[in-house]
């Protein structure tokens, strides 16, 4: 194995690593983050949609109704996320994982 | 101009008589004409002796006249299941229940039935080209006028919702890093493509109530009655319909001048403060009353519709 190969594989090797190292401290939070954000959209969408499973009534539920045959992953979703959401601080800082 | 017209009005002031005999009178002048009852009690069936359903149904003995009676309750049911089916197409067995118990719900609101009686008005209008004029006879639940003020509101609810449902699927699609399949994707939704068909569905009806309908208010010479109208015309004119007259119906008829006993003066006096409650109408109330119609000792069945259909000074000419 010559010195040149040698250089190569570890440029490779230390590129690979150093896009991990980005990847796990930069974009992946920043995507989880996008996407906790999406979650919360989503939430609000389905408390617009179905107040009344809080109790609150609404004028348009027979009209979201219709909306719940396609709605199951939402619903599903949306129905952990309420059980297991803390503060609004845990939630926002979840993806620093501490 | 015109082809839909809608009697609205307290409980028991007589809207299904009047409704009846202004369609009479359209069906006189060659109209085809179509009666819509969404009274559970079906007074339009009591008043021509026959038996309506859900589709319209020529009336025995009268030309160019058609009924036809919405049940709100039936509606609901109807949309109950509808949903239920769907969702037993779509959802998997696990979630069915979670899911049912929420449908059931919006189904058990006060507003459902408003709702289902709002969705069976439009489908009518919508559905029923044969008909010059098609008249609505709606049910005393203060909602019903209300009711045609939805469109508006409701379209602005489902901008909302469609606004957050694409920001959220938006950001799903940029938190897909890489291959990965965003969990929502934009092209297809069909969250987003039943809203479209629902908003659609809205605008059309509102479009509809502005442009092609008149409302008349239907009331009793008391004062409760007139207060009442007076509410519902300021509730109609907040979302921009504008009522096109009152017809005051049950005014008390004036005994003969020769006559001097104890019930020629009570009627006499009854008269005399309907009379100045029909002028505090008048003067308060912008529409103008385009009808006075007495009470009738009878209830009001078959021919006499005509005599009573004359009173009424509602133009009745073909719509363009």
């Amino acid at each position: 194995m010559t010195l040149v190969d040698r250089i190569a594989r570890f440029r490779a090797t230390l590129e690979e690593w150093l896009r991990g190292l980005f990847h796990g401290m930069f974009s992946h939070p920043a995507y989880e983050k996008i996407e906790s954000e999406a979650e919360d959209l989503e939430d609000e969408f389905m408390l617009s949609c179905f107040p009344d499973a809080f109790g609150v009534p609404s004028p348009i539920s027979y009209y979201t109704a219709e909306l719940l045959p396609y709605l199951e992953d939402e619903f599903e979703a949306w129905e952990r996320r309420l059980w297991d959401r803390g503060s609004l601080v845990e939630r926002k800082g979840s993806q620093y994982h501490f | 101009m015109d082809r839909y017209v809608f009697f609205g009005g307290k409980g028991g002031v007589g809207k299904t008589t009047v409704s009846a005999a202004y369609a009479h009178r359209c069906a006189t002048a060659g109209l085809e004409t179509l009666v819509v009852s969404t009274d559970p009690a079906h007074s339009v069936g009591d008043l021509f002796d026959q038996e309506f359903g859900d589709e319209p149904r020529s009336i025995d003995g009268f030309e160019h006249l058609h009924a036809l009676e919405i049940d709100p309750q039936a509606e609901v049911s109807e949309h109950l299941s509808q949903v239920k089916r769907n969702l037993s197409q779509q959802v998997s067995a696990a979630m069915v229940n979670a899911v049912d118990r929420q449908i059931e719900m919006a189904h058990g609101t006060p507003g459902a039935y408003e709702a289902a009686l709002f969705d069976r008005f439009v489908d009518v209008m919508q559905h029923n080209d044969a008909y010059d004029r098609i008249v609505f006879d709606t049910s005393p639940t203060g909602g019903t006028l209300r009711l045609l003020s939805l469109p508006d509101y409701l379209e602005g609810w489902i901008d909302r919702l469609m606004a957050k449902r694409r920001k959220s699927i938006d950001l799903f699609e940029k938190a897909a890093i890489g291959n990965q399949e965003p969990r929502r994707v934009m092209d297809g939704d069909p969250v987003l493509a039943h809203l479209q068909d629902r908003k659609e569905f809205f605008e059309s009806a509102g479009d509809m109530l502005r442009n092609e309908a008149a409302f008349f208010l239907v009331f009793n010479p008391d004062s409760l009655s007139i207060r009442e109208t007076e509410r519902a015309i300021d509730d109609l004119a907040e979302q921009g319909l504008s009522v096109r007259g009152l017809v005051a119906n049950r005014l008390t008829p004036d005994p003969d001048t020769d006559e001097q006993g104890r019930g020629a003066r009570y009627l006499r006096d009854r008269v005399e403060t309907e009379r100045e409650r029909l002028e505090t109408a008048e003067q308060t109330l912008s529409p103008p009353v385009v009808a006075e119609i007495e009470t009738q000792v009878e209830e009001i069945k078959g021919d006499r519709l005509a005599r009573v259909g004359d009173a009424l000074e509602i133009n009745t000419s073909r719509p363009d």
